[in-house]
């Protein structure tokens, strides 16, 4: 399964359901309804997250407000941006099910297919 | 002294040649995994002969460098060399640069494979960590789904890995091909490929232009797929494994159903095309019998041991 960035995902699925700035009490409070969890424990996660550039902080009192530095959309689009270019030289390493193929290629198969299932035996 | 340039001579007669030797060998898929070891194994070997040629170099060359000059000299020009030619301040000053040369060239290219595997590595986690932040979860599968109209399915790498499926392949895939995607992925992941891209990729990129490096980055891909195929045909059955193959390229749902099994199909028609899928697809349909998978096994299995052991008989022999 996700093992340890788990409750990172679980974070930041939260920042994104608010849409707007957010208190580390406020995430926590969500997430106590559904699992056992700390104060501290979601504090950490949240600077985690701050630190590797995924959220975004200001000052409000004592207690910061994040905020997403991007949307899902955009971390969605970024994504697959690098996915797709693996196919030239992006240095990625990564391995696709299958590459798509265009019309003409797709067609061809088809056919070939097609003219298999004709012959065969029934 | 001698073994130093048997060694390097073996290298780059391996780097140019062994491309022909492997091609027939391995194109047929019959065998992925000595086929893969094949390959491997030749890029070992040219690896070993060139780190123990140079290593050998270097050391003649600080340690006693007119016997070097001697050797070399005899090498090139036979006996119209003379004691006088090789001994002479002008011939030591070109051996000397030469060793140099050869050094500084290996060197660079260690230093070329470090940067490229290391910065693969961060950018695959990297994206493997957003992957699992960004997508949402596929509920009881370990995989996480990208909004995206384009059908794709790939896995990365990381700590931990991921494996991404788009909104627009789970539009196009029936529950059984999605377990024949995932099971693709898993395969890749659990046979640790990315680890074979990484490494292969970053030899391709430190010798740039050599034959061996860039063919065998290029197969080694190759093969994993077949490698991936295989296991995911044995858990979803190769019927499902090619309708998932033909729903995610052709961005169109083909049913299981539809895909022709054990018809009678004259071998080459579909890798004819030259493409990749119709490759995959058509040994999918036709796999090799288990007799030619012995035979192709066992005669790759032979060629690796020669790639690695003949550095060491070289080394061994003219030293």
């Amino acid at each position: 399964m996700r093992g340890f960035g788990d409750l990172e995902a679980v974070v930041m699925q939260r920042v994104w359901d608010h849409g707007g700035p957010v208190t580390v009490r406020e995430i926590f409070d969500e997430l106590r309804e559904t699992r056992p969890i700390a104060y501290t424990t979601v504090m950490s996660t949240m600077d985690n997250l701050h630190r590797k550039g995924w959220l975004a902080r200001e000052r409000d009192g004592k207690a910061y407000r994040y905020t997403a530095v991007a949307s899902r959309e955009e971390y969605s689009a970024r994504l697959m941006r690098e996915a797709l270019a693996e196919a030239g030289d992006t240095e990625v390493v990564l391995s696709h099910f299958v590459a798509a193929m265009d019309g003409g290629q797709a067609d061809a198969l088809r056919g070939v297919l097609d003219k298999l299932a004709r012959r065969r035996p029934s | 002294m001698t073994a130093a340039f048997a060694l390097l001579g073996y290298a780059i007669a391996a780097a140019w040649c062994a491309p022909a030797l492997l091609a027939p060998l391995t194109s047929s898929d019959a065998s992925v995994r000595p086929a893969l070891a094949a390959w491997l194994s030749a890029m070992a070997g040219v690896l070993i002969s060139v780190t123990l040629g140079t290593a050998l170099i270097a050391a003649a060359a600080t340690q006693d460098l007119p016997s070097l000059a001697r050797v070399l000299c005899r090498g090139v020009a036979g006996t119209a060399c003379t004691p006088q030619m090789y001994r002479s301040a002008l011939y030591s000053a070109g051996v000397t640069i030469l060793a140099a040369g050869v050094t500084v060239a290996a060197l660079a290219a260690l230093w070329r494979y470090g940067r490229r595997a290391r910065r693969a590595v961060t950018k695959t986690r990297l994206h493997a960590q957003a992957a699992l932040l960004a997508g949402r979860e596929l509920a009881g599968t370990g995989a996480v789904v990208l909004d995206d109209p384009r059908p794709f399915a790939y896995c990365v790498a990381g700590r931990p890995a991921a494996i991404v499926v788009t909104s627009g392949a789970l539009a196009v895939l029936d529950e059984p091909q999605l377990a024949a995607v995932l099971a693709h992925e898993r395969a890749h992941l659990a046979g640790h490929h990315h680890l074979l891209a990484t490494v292969t990729r970053g030899l391709a990129a430190a010798f740039p232009g050599v034959p061996l490096f860039i063919r065998g980055r290029d197969e080694a891909a190759r093969l994993s797929e077949m490698a991936a195929d295989d296991t995911a045909a044995r858990s979803a059955g190769r019927r499902t494994l090619i309708a998932a193959l033909l729903s995610i390229a052709t961005g169109a749902a083909i049913p299981g159903a539809s895909v022709p099994f054990a018809a009678p199909v004259a071998q080459g028609r579909l890798a004819a095309a030259g493409y990749a899928v119709p490759a995959r697809v058509e040994r999918l349909l036709r796999p090799p019998g288990s007799g030619t998978a012995a035979m192709f096994g066992l005669v790759l299995t032979l060629v690796s041991a020669v790639f690695i052991l003949l550095p060491a008989v070289l080394a061994a022999t003219a030293a």
